[in-house]
């Protein structure tokens, strides 16, 4: 984990994140909108918001280990949603693959993803 | 050492041109502003998403240029889109001329709005420009065009770190909203958030890389967040993007604001 993270009691994280990362070395890895395909290209859970989400941090999970990493290396990630009402449901299954604290974490409702049909998309900075 | 490209067999992301993950050394590092189809005088390109997208990506063609890199060094692409079904007809292909074989990671997102109203397409780079930083500044900040814009087109990073802040919103330390239904006031808090936690990683304003700026109304931020802003950067602008969302992690919330930064 080349990177540390930054703290400060003025300003605190509106949930469990990290406020700032700041990368200390190793490499610098930018990893796809990672949305709920499986490895043949099918989206996960048409309509299912949870399922989707679940899919979609296995999907970034694999893209960091075939770098060489796991999801304890990402310094940011960004989570874009299409409706606000799914929010609850992505951040359980967040808490499920990210055991104890969030990397920096951005939270948006887009109008829509690159396929209708996708709920949610997440991208990833990591030092490996 | 230098570039990795992570999955690249995948056959997904290969059809569609870009990689699930890309590596490099972060020795020298360019980051864009998200640039449009705005020509030198200000107009948007005639003509819809085509037109828009070719001069959006000539745009950031000589933005690379400027830096002596081409799109083949991309290793990230952010694609904001009002219209998926122009982009998806017209405006994909007009990417893929200039992107040719360049497959960087990437992110493509529908938003409300862009800066203007008639904007359909903007695209955001950061850049590996190999080499070593030697002797060169830490960060070089750049634009290839004139422009009234409060940003720099380009912003080298020479060595150092770099800094990701979590988006910032306008939450007080005690975890309540400061400002609610008040432009101005979360657009102060915000930046006095960005400030502390800057501060925190040993960083400053002008040590700000890229910004990207997501609010619910760009009309409002314009008039009351504008002026803060500037007064936090004081000219010393990084690259920058602004969109329009419909909506952030909180109802209460009118802007988040991602920072990063650059320190030695």
């Amino acid at each position: 984990m080349p990177f540390s993270t930054i703290a400060t009691p003025e300003a605190k994280p509106v949930a469990n994140y990290k406020m700032g990362t700041r990368m200390e070395g190793g490499r610098l890895l930018y990893i796809s909108g990672q949305v709920a395909w499986d490895a043949g290209g099918n989206l996960v859970g048409k309509g299912d918001v949870r399922a989707q989400a679940r899919q979609t941090f296995e999907n970034l999970r694999h893209v960091l280990r075939a770098a060489g990493g796991d999801l304890t290396d990402l310094m940011k990630i960004t989570t874009y949603i299409t409706k606000i009402e799914d929010f609850p449901a992505v951040a359980e299954a967040r808490s499920e693959v990210f055991r104890g604290e969030l990397p920096a974490s951005t939270l948006i409702v887009v109008r829509s993803l690159f396929n209708p049909d996708f709920l949610i998309e997440v991208e990833g900075v990591a030092a490996v | 050492m230098e570039r990795r490209d992570i999955l690249a067999e995948r056959p997904l992301e290969k059809g569609r041109g870009f990689m699930p993950g890309v590596s490099v050394n972060p020795a020298r590092v360019l980051f864009t502003a998200g640039l449009t189809g705005r020509n030198l005088d200000g107009s948007v390109a005639a003509g819809g998403m085509a037109p828009q997208t070719h001069r959006a990506l000539e745009r950031l063609h000589a933005v690379l240029a400027k830096a002596g890199a081409s799109f083949d060094g991309a290793i990230k692409q952010l694609v904001y889109v009002t219209d998926l079904e122009a982009y998806n007809a017209v405006g994909r292909a007009e990417r893929a001329k200039f992107l040719g074989s360049a497959r960087p990671a990437s992110t493509g997102l529908v938003v409300r709005r862009l800066a203007d109203p008639a904007l359909l397409i903007e695209v955001e780079l950061v850049v590996d420009l190999g080499g070593s930083p030697g002797g060169k500044p830490l960060l070089e900040k750049y634009n290839a065009e004139s422009h009234p814009g409060d940003f720099h087109q380009g912003v080298i990073v020479n060595g150092g770190r770099l800094l990701y802040l979590a988006g910032q919103v306008a939450n007080n330390p005690d975890g309540s909203v400061a400002g609610v239904g008040d432009w101005r006031r979360q657009a102060e808090k915000v930046y006095e958030n960005i400030g502390h936690v800057l501060r925190a990683a040993g960083a400053t304003p002008a040590s700000a890389v890229k910004e990207t700026t997501w609010v619910l109304s760009i009309d409002s931020w314009r008039q009351h967040g504008s002026p803060v802003r500037r007064a936090f950067y004081n000219g010393d602008y990084p690259a920058s993007t602004l969109v329009e969302i419909p909506g952030l992690a909180r109802p209460e919330f009118l802007v988040e604001i991602e920072v990063i930064a650059a320190v030695a």
